[in-house]
């Protein structure tokens, strides 16, 4: 037999029965050509080019999935961030090019766009402030549509009158959304050191270095580490980091062979494989199990960040050789409500905010996908945001932030956003106010680990 | 085509084809598949060979091996390996096959198949052997 049996069940086991799927093929666009001093004429460029290149990307992608016997669970587009697409500087021609995308996203059949996403961390240009004013408006009006803002970098420090204009905003969504659990708050992210090929949304955009389209790869996968790890509840650290790297090994090569058939298939280039863990609300897919069968009682205990560490870098390793490109986010994503195990630690007031900080030091971004209380001041979450970045900027990696204050809701409460977001527990924040030194405004400069040359 | 992309498909219908032990028609296979090359007959789709892996797991019961054969057999399928085992009281078959000639497509194939499973009470995974490949041989 050219292969043996063992080989043939264990991958039917893997792709049947772990909770195994490549989470997102997401193609790429540059709309730099689509710019118009006519804002009608400039979403109608945008339409038009994403049909022209995303048409086809749904059925090639099933074609490809059945072929190899794997489920691909979401087709995504990341566009140009849209401040640097040439049109009138005003928040109305945002809000028109959004509602022409969302249409045209939802007739070809895709979920999510990202891609509403200014880059501000030097500071602002007259398109970055117009795209500000319109992205309450643009979360809550259309359905597909994300938003990112890049407020810092390593290389440029950070914007610290852009983390205050991000807190007003989320507050903005968070009250425009009121209806349905502030949910515009989980389509829009602030970032230090966005990447510029992150295939996960709400961060995915099509950064101003890319081909004029790409396909790029976001993995899912806890489910196969946590099958691995459980088989192996004698084996110590040093060898469980040897047993995750070549789980890792084994769902980082799915998905490149996923982005390779695409797009020698739709004759679009092969990007990056982001290889993120990426859990889902599903009991067995969730990154905090992982840390569990690691042998922590529950996320947030002390250990956590530890576990998380070695669980993030073993995936790593066992995923760089099994690419030939490895980029966007890759590590492990501690997403609170779209994490069963991490949603009862959190709702169990095991997992605080405090903590979730300290183990985004060592994961792949951030804050995800936190509830606080709706009335937090905008201080208090600009203070927040600034930590979370300030983490990034200094060690050099990318961190972010997606926070629902959610409308009316105290802490202990539980919000239901539904389907992939999940639920979350509504947690406490400190109410002792960081105003003052937010308030003094400006900019941080870059750190001294900036200087390389 | 110049020597190098010759010698490159080469290489790749040696890779598509090249189980641990080569039975006799599987070398004859590759052979022609050189020669029409380099005579500069091949099409397209020669290259494109590639091998699928079926696997059905389920509940033993007599005939299900003929049961999957035969669908095969009807569709100008050439079954390249088979082999089966118990796994945890389970019956299990595994068969390397060649849909390159299938009178239907794959998908077509792969739902035939399926629905013989729902009917034989068994689960049917087909898949090309891309996977396989890609997961257990570095």
């Amino acid at each position: 037999m050219s292969y043996s049996r063992r080989e043939i069940l264990d991958t039917i086991r893997m792709t049947e029965s772990e909770h195994f799927d490549v989470r997102t093929v997401t193609l790429g666009i540059s709309l730099f050509d689509c710019g118009s001093k006519n804002r009608e004429e400039c979403a109608r460029n945008v339409a038009e080019k994403i049909k022209k290149y995303a048409a086809s990307l749904p059925s090639a992608v099933d074609e490809v999935a059945e072929y190899l016997g794997i489920r691909v669970a979401n087709k995504r587009i990341a566009l140009t961030p849209i401040s640097l697409v040439s049109t009138l500087p005003q928040r109305e021609s945002y809000i028109e090019i959004a509602k022409e995308v969302d249409n045209v996203a939802g007739e070809l059949g895709f979920d999510y766009v990202g891609g509403f996403s200014s880059l501000i961390e030097a500071g602002f240009t007259k398109a970055d402030y117009a795209l500000i004013d319109a992205i309450p408006e643009v979360l809550t009006e259309t359905k597909r549509i994300c938003s990112s803002i890049n407020a810092g970098t390593t290389r440029e420090g950070l914007n610290i009158d852009g983390v205050i204009k991000v807190a007003s905003l989320i507050k903005d969504t968070a009250y425009r959304t009121r209806n349905h659990g502030s949910v515009g708050c989980a389509k829009f992210v602030v970032f230090a050191n966005a990447v510029s090929n992150n295939p996960f949304i709400a961060g995915a955009f099509h950064g101003i270095g890319n081909p004029e389209v790409v396909i790029n790869i976001g993995l899912s996968g806890p489910g196969v580490i946590l099958d691995a790890i459980k088989r192996n509840p004698l084996a110590n650290l040093r060898e469980l980091s040897e047993i995750i790297k070549k789980a890792s090994y084994k769902v980082t090569r799915v998905g490149e062979i996923v982005g390779r058939e695409v797009s020698k298939k739709l004759d679009i280039p092969f990007g990056i494989v982001d290889i993120s863990l990426a859990p889902t609300p599903e009991l067995g897919d969730s990154v905090g199990e992982v840390l569990m069968a690691m042998g922590i009682e529950t996320p947030g205990a002390p250990g956590t960040t530890a576990a998380l560490a070695l669980l993030t870098d073993a995936v790593k390793k066992g995923g760089t050789m099994a690419t030939s490109q490895v980029g966007g986010l890759s590590g492990a994503f501690i997403p609170v409500s779209e994490d069963a195990a991490m949603i009862k630690a959190a709702h169990e007031g095991h997992l605080s905010l405090e903590k979730l900080e300290a183990m985004t030091a060592v994961c792949s971004v951030g804050l995800d996908m936190v509830a606080v209380p709706g009335d937090v001041e905008e201080d208090v979450l600009a203070g927040l945001i600034a930590d979370e970045l300030s983490i990034g900027i200094i060690n050099n990696k990318t961190t972010a932030v997606r926070i629902i204050p959610v409308y009316g809701k105290k802490a202990g409460e539980i919000v239901s956003f539904g389907g992939l977001l999940g639920d979350a527990p509504v947690q406490e924040i400190k109410t002792i106010s960081p105003g003052n030194f937010i308030r003094r405004g400006g900019h941080i400069p870059p750190p001294i680990v900036s200087m390389k040359n | 085509m110049d020597k190098k992309r010759i010698a490159l498909d080469v290489a790749k219908i040696l890779l598509n084809h090249l189980p641990e032990e080569l039975p006799q028609e599987t070398i004859e296979k590759i052979a022609a598949d050189v020669i029409s090359l380099i005579e500069g007959q091949s099409s397209d789709d020669d290259l494109k060979r590639r091998l699928a892996v079926l696997t059905v797991i389920g509940r033993n019961h007599s005939g299900i091996v003929h049961s999957f054969s035969e669908i095969l057999a009807e569709n100008n399928v050439d079954i390249i390996d088979i082999n089966q085992t118990i796994v945890h009281g389970n019956f299990a078959m595994m068969m390397v096959i060649d849909p390159t000639d299938s009178k239907v497509d794959f998908l077509t194939l792969k739902n035939l198949l399926k629905e013989r499973g729902k009917r034989e009470d068994v689960q049917v995974f087909l898949q090309y052997e891309d996977l396989l490949k890609e997961l257990n041989r570095i």
